[in-house]
């Protein structure tokens, strides 16, 4: 097992208690929860990428890096205007 | 072990290790807008460091390149979402984003 696969899966249990927040406790904190869990997957991705060295799996990292931008975006602005 | 794999391997754990201390701080902080400190780190520190790394071992082909574009998005971006989010949580608070009579006093 390489460093980056060590790397991704100590990521992968940060995640995991990232989530735990994510899915308990009042709207705000886990929206905040959810912002952070989607940097850290998106870094898991880059890093199993590399550990598999797999070219593809850059592409999607880059993709969820701006897509959890523009969803956390989006969500942000529903939960001050509607929610 | 060489000196490339040492490097990178401090790269990665650094990396790592900022992103549980964010986590850590994710749990630990008292309100929502201590809590969104803790984005920061994970969002601006953990992937320049991971971008690093691959430049590290990659030198700069398509890999390294994709990686520090995944570092410059969070790293342009990460601001704005923290900005809009901090506003959301204010506005849910207090109604308005913007000072009370009480609060310019």
């Amino acid at each position: 097992m390489t460093g980056w696969l060590v790397a991704a899966a100590a990521l992968l249990v940060v995640i995991l208690a990232v989530g735990i927040v994510a899915s308990t406790g009042p709207v705000m904190r886990r929206v905040i929860a959810l912002e952070i869990g989607g940097v850290l997957v998106t870094l898991a991705l880059v890093l199993l990428a590399e550990g598999f060295d797999r070219d593809v799996y850059f592409d999607l990292a880059v993709v969820l890096a701006a897509m959890t931008f523009a969803t956390s975006l989006v969500f942000v602005r529903f939960l001050e205007r509607w929610l | 072990m060489t000196v490339q794999q040492i490097l990178i391997d401090a790269l990665l754990g650094l990396a790592v290790l900022v992103a549980v201390g964010s986590a850590v701080g994710l749990v630990a902080a008292r309100d929502d807008l201590d809590r969104l400190h803790y984005l920061a780190p994970a969002s601006v520190v953990s992937p320049v460091l991971v971008a690093l790394a691959v430049v590290a071992r990659e030198a700069f082909d398509g890999r390294a390149i994709k990686a520090l574009l995944v570092a410059a998005f969070f790293l342009v971006l990460n601001p704005i979402l923290s900005q809009a989010t901090a506003r959301a949580a204010r506005v849910r608070e207090h109604g308005d984003w913007r000072l009370s009579q009480e609060e310019r006093r």
